[in-house]
C-alpha cells in the first residue's frame, strides 16, 4: 500500500474531508468514519453561545487517528491568513494549514498574491502550508520552491459542484510537481475523485458533495471506493489512447473468405 | 466597571476581571477555545493571570465547520 506523505505526516486514506454544512456533528461525525479520512479541515469563528452544536473541537477530539486542518477562511490578506493560522495552531495542536485567502464572495476564487506571501512566512516559521489555488502551473511551482508541504489547486469553484474543470492545467502542476497536488474543490461526484485520483493527483479534498447529499455517510463511503480505486489505476498504469479501433479479438478469417 | 469589547460586541466587567473569569460570562469551555487579546493570543497558563483592562479587544474563537 502507498502512504500519503505530507511533509513528516503519513496517511492511509487519500480522501481529505471538509466539516462545513453538514446538517449536525452527529451527521458530519458519521460521515468522517464512513469515509475512513484521517485529515479533516475545520474553521476558526467567534465562539457563539447560541450556536453551541458549530463548535467542533469536543465532537472531533472523540474520533481516534483524525488530524486536523485548520484553514484561512475568512481572510483577505495574507496578513490575515497569518493571525489565523498562528490561532488555528493554538488551538489544534496541529502543523497543518489550509491558506485560503479569496477576497471575493461571488467567485472564492483564491488570492494568488496574498496566497504566496501568507505561505511563504508560514511554511518558514514550520507550518505544514497547504495553499489553495487556481490550477496555475506556474504558481503552483513558485509554492513549492518556497517550501509548501502541498498544493491544493481548484478543481472548479468552492461549492460549485462542476467538477475538473482545470484538469488540463492540474494535469501539468502534477506533471512538475515534486510535492503532493491535492485537488480541493468543485467535486461532485466519486467519479471526479477517481478521475482525479487516475491524473496522478496524491489526494482530494471534498466537503460540500459529501456534506449536502441525500445520505452523507453514504456518499463519504462513495469517495472513499473511488479515491481508492483511481489511486490503484495510477500506480497499475492506464493504457494508451489510440484514435483508431484496436482488435481485442483474433481477426482471423476463417468465418469466410472475402472476394 | 470597565468596558471590553468581547467578539465584536461590548461587555462590562468588574475591573481587576482576568481573561478566566470571562469563561462563566460567556459560557465556554476554557480547553476548546483561543482567547486573543488586543491580537495578542493568550495561552491558558496565562489567563487567570492576565488582567483586563478598560478598551480591550478580547477575541474567543472556535472551531467550526469549514472546507
Amino acid at each position: 500500500m502507498s502512504l500519503l506523505k505530507i511533509g513528516s505526516y503519513t496517511f492511509v486514506s487519500r480522501l481529505i474531508l471538509g466539516t462545513g454544512k453538514f446538517s449536525s456533528s452527529t451527521v458530519m461525525l458519521d460521515a468522517i468514519k464512513a469515509s475512513g479520512t484521517q485529515l479533516v479541515t475545520v474553521a476558526l469563528r467567534r465562539f457563539n453561545r447560541e450556536q453551541m452544536e458549530d463548535d467542533l473541537f469536543g465532537p472531533l477530539s472523540t474520533l481516534k487517528g483524525i488530524t486536523l486542518m485548520p484553514n484561512t477562511s475568512g481572510a483577505s490578506t495574507a496578513a490575515e491568513a497569518i493571525r489565523a493560522a498562528h490561532i488555528a495552531r493554538e488551538l489544534s495542536g496541529s502543523p497543518f494549514i489550509k491558506v485560503e485567502i479569496h477576497p471575493n464572495p461571488q467567485h472564492l476564487m483564491p488570492d494568488p498574491i496574498e496566497t504566496y506571501e501568507a505561505s511563504r512566512i508560514l511554511a518558514k516559521e514550520g507550518f505544514l502550508v497547504m495553499p489553495y489555488i487556481a490550477a496555475d502551473p506556474v504558481l503552483a511551482k513558485r509554492l513549492e520552491d518556497i517550501g509548501c508541504a502541498s498544493v491544493m489547486p481548484l478543481g472548479s469553484a468552492i461549492g460549485s459542484g462542476q467538477g475538473l474543470g482545470s484538469a488540463d492545467m492540474i494535469s501539468i502542476i502534477i506533471r512538475e510537481s515534486r510535492i503532493p497536488v491535492i485537488i480541493d474543490a468543485g467535486l461532485r461526484s466519486p467519479s471526479e475523485a477517481a478521475a482525479a485520483m487516475e491524473m496522478g493527483c496524491e489526494a482530494v479534498l471534498v466537503n460540500s458533495a459529501v456534506a449536502v447529499a441525500g445520505d452523507p455517510q453514504e456518499m463519504a463511503s462513495a469517495f472513499a471506493g473511488a479515491v481508492d480505486a483511481g489511486r490503484k489505476a495510477f500506480r497499475a498504469g492506464l493504457m494508451q489512447k489510440s484514435g483508431y479501433a484496436v482488435a481485442t479479438s483474433p481477426l482471423t478469417l476463417f468465418l469466410g473468405t472475402p472476394s | 466597571m470597565i468596558t471590553i469589547e468581547l467578539n465584536g460586541k461590548e461587555q462590562r466587567l468588574k475591573a481587576g476581571s482576568s481573561v478566566s473569569n470571562l469563561f462563566s460570562i460567556v459560557g465556554c469551555d476554557d480547553k476548546n477555545v483561543a482567547i486573543v487579546v488586543n491580537e495578542k493570543i493568550i495561552r491558558p497558563e496565562n489567563r487567570s493571570i492576565l488582567l483586563l483592562e478598560e478598551g480591550d479587544r478580547v477575541e474567543i474563537l472556535v472551531f467550526a465547520g469549514g472546507g
